[in-house]
């Protein structure tokens, strides 16, 4: 008598049918497995594109499977494509997907400790492979979903799509807007450079600015950690960008798109009668059904996107990287990052308090409960034209205050620092360091004189000099000079002196202010920094 | 639907072309970042070495007589310094070392009075570390026209009929461009009191004056203990008699006392002249 039996199923199989029948069988009970509820002849009726047959297979994924229970088993033809749309919703995911696979490379090379971040980066840039494409991809993603998530917010702004039933869908979406937002700026802080740095200190000490003192002041100690910017602060910051930012996205994101679901896409305003939600309510003849069309719209959207992102970020941006951070030295013109260019364009009007916290509050509080106020029945464009205006207009005053940010408004330096800023900034390379070393030669030249440069590059330098010299107003300053004085300094360094000297025609005084800067013929600046 | 099949195939063909591309030139791209990165850090170092360093060990690293040695110099480059200490790692480590931690006492044998300050962050010093590894990157950038021998080493003190200590001595007639050539090169005034300010600062600037008008003031004032009559005896002592009197606010022990012996009397009578021609 045996001791066990073996019992291997298969090999019955095989005994009684035999061995290929066994084996497509065995083959449709695994697909059916993995695609919850599709068998090999419905994967390839999908794919074909032939109709269904009842009861649709392909309604099974939704309903039995995972990964697809919260997709919409049919859209309504109306939204299906890239207008109306233009699939930003969709377009947001993707591109925080993106984000999560290239953060999570590039934690794998990271510790967020000043003494080492700046060498993890230059590490990342110089000595793991396919590391400078994941990182700028990581910096292209995070600038494209702001804008991406910015214009999802406009479409449903301009659809009228915040009304009810979907008050809540458009809180969670600022919810989300806010996340994404805190994302980006705080994983500016991570390479520890200059940019990053002060960027983040514009942005951060507004916190500090809230009225009354004491309340400023701990709010500025929970968001830095310290007085300023370090250890502390850095740790926060990654914390909050790694762990505690992505949770608070992802369950905003999981009720914002169940409730899209539950309430259906909505419709183009035109095609609703007016108070009338019919998104839910799809006819048989206006639906198209998640698989294939949807589907396979969705995974070509994904190779689409992928490669216009790799190739973008391989040839074009690089993401750049400046000196170490200082905190003693701040560069001339240092901005915040573009998306909170309207707040330094605002703090540039007066008070900090009323225009860095009060006003900024004001405009989260109205974006937050506009959709419990603004509850006109209709959505169409021809019934809502002061909210679209006031949208608009909104719009409009956001990109002003974009440009008051940036240094050509309202900041007052020295027309000579100026002049010496417009060839050696000190945000990014500029015209010296993006150069031709070999064009720089050696010698003293005056700006007004650069037609007589012994190079071409030298010409244009010392024209854009003399142009930005021609223009100087200060006071009572006169008889502006422009000089620039190119030393061989040492193996393959030159030393650049640029000189600018006047004279005050009050007190017949000279003045000057010169400033130098070490140039090497290998240091590459046309990297995208 | 089938073109987005289509499309889609060929983009994802696109990407694996292009990734295959990045694996073929990653290898090659890295190092050149690397090397662009080390040149960047190069014209940093150069800053720094402006900004801390050249007051005494002068601009262009060729040492200041009785202040610091000259790092610009065949001998740190060849082994033969290093050798002589019994320092068994390379020239970076060295310099990594000795800019990091300083000198807290004179190294044997050396005549420098003071001592080379501590730099690194990890001892205490203003500067973090990749300052100091811009350092480093500076100084072995001059390895080239060092051992290609071009003046190398501390400059040596001239022959001739030294001034000595009298101050009242009658000087030969000065030549300014002279002056301003011993001040900016050999003699390295310039590195302390024009180009940087260790000791009082020759130029006027704001609201004091230069140094010839204030040596007329500084025999006058009540705390001067020197024996000087005129600006330009004042000026000779403070280079020969350099103990004598130090001005309010600065340190003793800074200026070097060797001038008396160094300095030729046509030497002073030009650093004279410039002195007193300063604006």
């Amino acid at each position: 008598m045996a001791l066990f039996e073996v019992h291997i199923p298969i090999l019955d199989d095989i005994k009684e049918k035999g061995l290929i029948p066994t084996l497509k069988d065995t083959t449709d009970d695994v697909v059916e497995r993995i695609t919850s509820g599709l068998r090999i002849a419905d994967v390839r009726s999908a794919l074909r594109d032939d109709p269904p047959g009842r009861p649709n297979p392909r309604l099974k994924p939704h309903s039995e499977g995972f990964w697809l229970h919260m997709r919409p088993t049919y859209y309504n033809k109306l939204v299906d494509g890239v207008y109306p749309t233009f699939r930003l919703g969709w377009l947001s995911t993707f591109f925080f997907v993106v984000e999560i696979i290239t953060g999570v490379f590039l934690m794998f090379y990271y510790t967020p400790s000043p003494l080492v971040a700046y060498e993890n980066m230059l590490n990342i840039l110089s000595n793991v492979p396919f590391g400078r494409l994941m990182r700028d991809l990581h910096k292209l993603g995070a600038e494209i979903m702001v804008a991406v998530v910015l214009l999802h917010m406009l479409r449903t702004f301009l659809t009228g799509s915040y009304k009810k039933p979907r008050q809540f869908t458009w809180i969670t979406g600022i919810v989300l807007l806010g996340a994404t937002l805190v994302l980006s700026f705080s994983g500016y802080l991570f390479p520890w450079d200059q940019l990053s740095l002060w960027a983040v200190t514009i942005g951060a000490s507004m916190a500090e600015a809230a009225p009354p003192e004491v309340v400023g002041r701990t709010l500025n100690l929970i968001v830095r950690g310290a007085p300023e910017f370090g250890a502390n602060g850095l740790l926060r910051f990654y914390l909050a960008h790694v762990v505690g930012l992505p949770l608070v996205a992802i369950i905003a994101f999981g009720v914002h798109y169940y409730k899209v679901i539950l309430h259906g896409h909505s419709l183009p305003p035109d095609n609703e009668e007016v108070g009338v939600d019919t998104a839910k309510k799809v006819p048989m003849n206006t639906r198209t059904y998640f698989m294939p069309k949807i589907l396979t719209r969705e995974l070509y959207y994904v190779a689409i996107l992928t490669a216009i992102l790799v190739i973008w970020a391989t040839f074009a941006f690089h993401a750049p990287l400046e000196p170490h951070a200082d905190p003693l030295v701040t560069p001339l013109h240092t901005t915040a990052p573009w998306y909170f260019l309207w707040l330094q364009g605002l703090l540039k009007l007066g008070d900090k308090v009323i225009f860095g916290i009060v006003i900024p509050t004001i405009v989260t509080g109205v974006l937050f409960v506009f959709p419990y106020i603004e509850v006109g029945p209709s959505r169409r464009y021809g019934h809502r034209r002061i909210g679209l205006t006031a949208g608009v207009l909104s719009v409009a005053g956001f990109v002003i205050l974009s440009y008051m940010g940036t240094p050509w408004y309202g900041v007052d330096t020295s027309p000579e620092q100026e002049a010496i800023a417009t060839l050696l900034p000190q945000t990014h390379p500029g015209p010296i360091r993006l150069a031709d070393w070999n064009e720089l030669d050696i010698g003293t030249y005056e700006a007004t004189n650069w037609e007589e440069a012994p190079s071409e590059t030298l010409q244009e330098l010392l024209h854009t000099f003399s142009e930005e010299i021609s223009v100087a107003e200060y006071g009572t300053r006169t008889a502006w000079e422009g000089i620039m004085i190119v030393e061989d300094w040492q193996t393959s360094l030159k030393k650049i002196t640029l000189r600018v000297l006047w004279i005050d025609s009050a007190t017949g005084n000279p003045g000057e202010f010169s400033e130098s800067e070490y140039i090497h013929q290998f240091s590459d600046y046309g990297q995208g920094e | 639907m089938k073109w987005h099949i289509a499309l889609g195939i060929v983009s994802m063909v696109a990407v694996i072309d292009v990734l295959s591309g990045i694996a073929i030139t990653e290898q090659d791209r890295m190092e050149s970042y690397t090397d662009s990165y080390q040149s960047r850090q190069i014209e940093f170092g150069a800053l720094l070495f402006e900004n801390n360093c050249r007051s005494c060990h002068g601009p262009q690293g060729k040492g200041i007589e009785s202040v610091g040695p000259a790092i610009n110099a065949a001998d740190l480059f060849n082994g033969d310094r290093l050798r002589s200490f019994d320092f068994t790692g390379t020239v970076e480590d060295y310099l990594k070392g000795v800019i990091s931690a300083g000198r807290p006492i004179p190294s044997q044998g050396s005549t420098y009075p003071q001592r080379m300050p501590t730099w690194g962050a990890e001892n205490g010093g203003p500067l973090r570390t990749d300052e100091i590894e811009a350092l480093v990157l500076f100084t072995m950038n001059w390895e080239k026209v060092a051992l290609a021998g071009e003046d190398g080493g501390t400059i040596s003190p001239p022959s001739g009929d030294f001034i000595g200590t009298d101050i009242t001595i009658s000087l030969p007639p000065g030549d300014v461009d002279r002056g301003q050539d011993l001040s900016d090169g050999a003699l390295g005034c310039s590195s302390c009191h024009v180009f940087s300010a260790v000791g009082p600062v020759w130029p006027s600037e704001g609201l004091a004056h230069a140094v010839g008008t204030r040596a007329v003031e500084r025999i006058e004032q009540s705390d001067y203990n020197g024996n000087a009559t005129s600006p330009e005896q004042y000026l000779i002592e403070s280079v020969v008699l350099a103990e004598l009197y130090v001005v309010e606010a600065f340190q003793a022990g800074v200026m070097p006392v060797y001038y008396s012996e160094r300095i030729t009397l046509q030497d002073m009578a030009d650093l004279l002249a410039y002195m007193l021609s300063i604006p």
